[in-house]
Formats: structure tokens, sequence, C-alpha cells
């Protein structure tokens, strides 16, 4: 075991300090790269990821191996294509993984997949969405915070979605073996804790309990699972106030820059 | 690059009315696997699943080689996925594509990941010699829910495989031929099996079991969870697709658990048969006299 979590039961604070429902720090910023369509950069605790988004446009030369191939191949609906790039520094220790590595394959259809779900892309027969993703510091909930960044620039790019997709990861204190009772679950795992203890992530559409993405990746008991996901959806609505603050602030700000119009309708929105 | 022919949309339509009136094309209910078949071949470690049409073939071999630097006390295991161009046009060799990726990956979260199998004993000398255990899984005919046949057959098929037995003595290693000393099974911990829901309608709140090809062609999302008999998950993989109730989910993993529960009492039986199909005696019974003259 890397780490001893032991302490847990003793205080009921995790390894930095935080309860068992308490998110990390998170810090998002949407239109980040002035020429792209959309982009956005978000923070969850010290895994920090950037997003880049282009289209929806013409399907260009397909590139094998990259497409994350959702939404029907671009006939009837638009092609969510994702492309996850690791950074050889975002880690402690620097491993080079190529582009057919098969978890950054996963990585990359699971988003795809999850995004094509609630994106309209049915507007855009025949056009591609590409959904670039670069991963500047993992600190756990990777996949969270991918599918975050990568919900944020989507709004950003104006591409209609139904809702938010918002992810967290949840755990859980006891070990696989461990049957017992008073075992906590655990929200917004980093780490170290994800290292050590069973983990799920879950991505639930904006604030309702339909779970759009559920992966777990460790042993754990089946009871277990039930105070897990719900401390995981619970941990998505908190994401979900808090992108939508990220995006109501920027809209907000946009409107008194006079760098948009303010839209129809919107005469009451408050500017401070 | 060919393309998997699609079903047609009347196919498609047909599907998903019967789906809502809970009549599957088969006859079957929601929840019902269709027969499930195993058998053995001649070798240890050959297990040949058949699931409805769909076919999966797993030979499990073992060799002696060096051991990863990084990690000198540990076996070297690895699950070997190949879908040829036999099972379907639209796979390709050298070539992977998302199904075959997404399988492999499974099936290394749910038997690898999970520990079924103890690598530290496949270990000889620390640091120079380990057994390396290969699991080649071969899908012969594809007629739906791959995981589900494939990780019964790679479970079965390292269960029922026997390596070489191996004696260290002054620093000298000896492997024996079966004909020296009985081979003996891998240390193995636990069985995993994958359950593989499928789910239609517009919230995804109809969910499926062991779906055929047209039924994947057209469901919505799906959602394959393993466990074993002990009620531990060893892995949750719903990547993406049409969101479903979080309630709909954790019931899903309830009949799942009884679902594998059922599939290792399968497998158990089928591997206690073969155990008595093969056994003669043992060593006694081949060197007797004894005939029957």
């Amino acid at each position: 075991m890397p780490l001893d979590t032991s302490a847990y039961s003793l205080a009921l604070l995790r390894v930095d300090g935080r309860r068992w429902n308490e998110l990390r720090r998170v810090h998002a910023q949407i239109r980040t790269q002035a020429a792209a369509d959309g982009s956005s950069y978000l923070e969850m605790g010290h895994t920090k990821v950037m997003c880049v988004v282009t289209g929806p446009s013409e399907p260009g030369a397909r590139r094998g191996g990259t497409t994350g191939g959702a939404g029907g191949g671009g006939n009837n609906a638009a092609e969510v294509s994702v492309t996850v790039v690791v950074a050889g520094f975002s880690s402690v220790d620097r491993k080079r993984r190529g582009r057919g590595d098969k978890r950054n394959l996963e990585l990359q259809s699971t988003i795809s997949n999850a995004l094509a779900a609630s994106l309209h892309t049915h507007l855009y027969p025949h056009s591609t969405i590409s959904i670039s993703l670069h991963v500047l510091s993992q600190d756990g909930s990777l996949l969270a915070a991918l599918i975050n960044a990568a919900t944020l620039a989507c709004v950003d790019a104006g591409i209609p979605m139904t809702d938010y997709v918002v992810a967290c990861t949840a755990g859980s204190t006891s070990t696989y073996a461990a049957n017992d009772e008073d075992a906590d679950p655990l929200l917004d795992l980093n780490h170290q804790e994800e290292q050590e203890l069973p983990s799920l992530t879950v991505a639930t559409l904006g604030a309702t309990d339909r779970v759009a993405v559920l992966v777990c990746e460790s042993r754990v008991q089946a009871s277990r699972l039930e105070g897990m996901l719900a401390v995981g959806v619970d941990g998505c609505k908190q994401v979900r106030e808090i992108l939508d603050r990220v995006v109501r602030d920027k809209g907000r700000k946009m409107v008194s820059e006079g760098t948009v119009e303010r839209g129809i309708g919107l005469e009451s929105m408050d500017l401070d | 690059m060919p393309r998997e022919a699609e079903p047609s949309l009347n196919e498609k339509q047909f599907v998903l009315q019967a789906l809502k009136e809970d009549v599957r094309l088969d006859g079957r209910d929601l929840d019902q696997y269709r027969p499930l078949e195993l058998t053995f071949g001649d070798q240890h470690g050959v297990a040949e699943v058949t699931l409805g049409k769909t076919k999966v073939l797993v030979k499990t071999s073992a060799e002696v080689t060096v051991p990863y630097p990084d990690r000198p006390l540990d076996g070297i295991f690895t699950i070997a996925t190949e879908l040829s161009p036999m099972t379907a046009p639209s796979f390709e060799v050298n070539r992977p594509t998302e199904t075959e990726v997404l399988l492999a990956r499974l099936l290394e979260k749910t038997v690898r990941r999970s520990g079924a199998l103890d690598t530290e004993s496949l270990c000889l000398v620390a640091g120079q010699k380990v057994w390396s255990v290969r699991v080649d899984v071969h899908v012969l005919s594809h007629d739906g829910n791959l995981t589900d046949a494939a990780c019964f057959a790679v479970v079965a098929s390292l269960r029922h495989f026997r390596k070489p037995d191996t004696s260290m003595e002054g620093g000298v290693l000896t492997v024996y031929t079966p004909a020296e000393r009985e081979p003996v099974p891998l240390s193995w911990l636990h069985s995993p099996f994958c359950i593989s829901w499928s789910f239609y309608g517009d919230m995804g709140e109809i969910a499926v079991l062991d779906a055929t090809w047209v039924e994947e062609q057209v469901r919505v999302g799906s959602c394959t969870i393993s466990l074993n008999r002990h009620g531990e998950i060893c892995q949750i993989a719903k990547l993406g697709g049409t969101p479903v109730e979080a309630v709909a989910l954790l019931q899903c993993t309830s009949v799942a658990l009884a679902k594998a529960k059922e599939l290792s009492g399968l497998l158990d039986t089928k591997l206690a048969e073969d155990a008595k199909r093969r056994d003669k005696g043992g060593l006694l019974a081949e060197l007797s006299a004894e005939n029957d003259r």
C-alpha cells in the first residue's frame, strides 16, 4: 500500500484535509483560445486540462485511430471525434504513451459517446465536431476533468446541447476485502486516494439523476455501489452549479464589454 | 476501410417496436441469456464458448521468460484479443477497431486488474525467470455480446489450464514435462464474469441482457458489469450513450450479480465434468501393469 489512509477513521479528515463530501477546488475558464471555435481550461484540484473544439465543420481526411466514431459516422448526424493528449510532464513519472495506447483510446471513445448523447448532433449532418483535449497535470479524477472541460468548450463553441454533461469521482473508505459497514463514501478522489481506494467516475446529464458515464476500475463490494453512486451523482450536481456559474459570468462579462450583443429578452439580465 | 453493414430501417424499427412491447426476436425474456455452451479441448487451457451464434475460442499457453525490470517478482500475464476478418468483414488484421480495443480493455480490467490470477505465484527466480501466461482470444463468429462470451471463455480457459511443474534445487531450475510430473493449475483467486446490459428507448428505460448483433446495432447505450460470485464488482463500464437513471443501473447490478452466480455455477460443473473425464487414476493407473486380459 503506497499510503496510509487509516488515519481517516480518527479525525474523519482525508489526506488533503477534506471531509467526505467535499469537492476539491474547481477553477474553470472558457474562451481561452481566441482562434478556436470553442475552448476551455479546467482545474479540479491539481488535475489541469485544456480543451479546444473545432467545428461543427466539414469532415476532413479521416485520420485513423484518433476518431471516437460516435454519432452515426457523419451521415445523419455530426460525428464527435475526440483526441486526448497526455503531456509527458503531467504526472510524477514521465511515461510515454503512444497514440495506439488502449487506455487513451478508451478515454477518447468514452468522452465522444458521452457528449454525442447530449449534443444535438442531428442538426449538423455530414460534419465533424472535433474535440482536442490536453492533459497538463494529473492528480486523479482525470476522466471527470476531461468530460467537464469538453462540455465547457462545447458550450463556448455554441453547439446546441440538452444539458451539461458533468462528471466527478466517488470512492469508498473500505477496501474490497473488508466488509465493514461503517465505511464512508468519498467524493472527488485525488491521485493518492485513487491508488488505494475503490473508486468510480460518474457523469450525469445536468442536475438530473441520469447517468451517462459510469466507470469503475477497481474491486469493490456490490453493496458499496449504491452509496458511492449517490455521492457521485450529488457531486455532479455541485459541479454543474460551478460550471454554469463560469459560463454565466463569462457571458455577463462579454455583454458588458460589448464583445457580444445582448440577446433578445435578456434586458432584465443584471450586469454587475 | 470496410464499414459494417447496418441493418435496414425497417429491421431497426421492427426490433425497437418489439422491444417496446417486451418481445425479442428470438422469443427470449429481456433478462434471459441465449443457451451458453462450453467445451474444453483435448489440451489443457483450450476453451470454446458458444452463446447463440456467437462463438469464441480461447487458448492459454505459458512459457518461461525474463520479468519486466520494474516488476522483478511478478509473472507476466497478457490477454491478446484478435478480431479477424473471419469474424466479420469490417474487422481487419493489424488495425484494431473500436470494438476490439474496448473488448481488450474490458477483459484486461475484468480479469487482470481485478487480480483474478496471482501473478506473484508465477515467479520462479526473482528478477530472472518467471512464467509468462498468455491468453489468446479468437472470435470465430460475432452475433452480439462478444464481451460476455469472451470473458467467460477466458476465465474457463485459465481455470482449465495446467502449467508444467517446476522445482528449484541448488540454484538449478528444472521444468518437468507432463510425463515426469503432473502439470499444476494456476494459482487462481476469484472468477469474474462480465454481464452486459443494452439500453433502449429515449430515456434508456428498457434494459436487455445478452443482446444479439441486430439488437446491439439499435441500442442507445450499454453497460458492462463484471462481478464474481462473492458479490464483488470488479469493473463497471458504461462508456457514454444515452443517460440512464441511476436507480435503474443499481437494479441492473443486482440482476447481474444473480447472473454471475449462475455462470459461476455452470463453469464449476463443467470443470468438474471435464476433470472426471480426464481422470484415469493419474500416474498410478498409467504405471500399473494390470490389463483387461
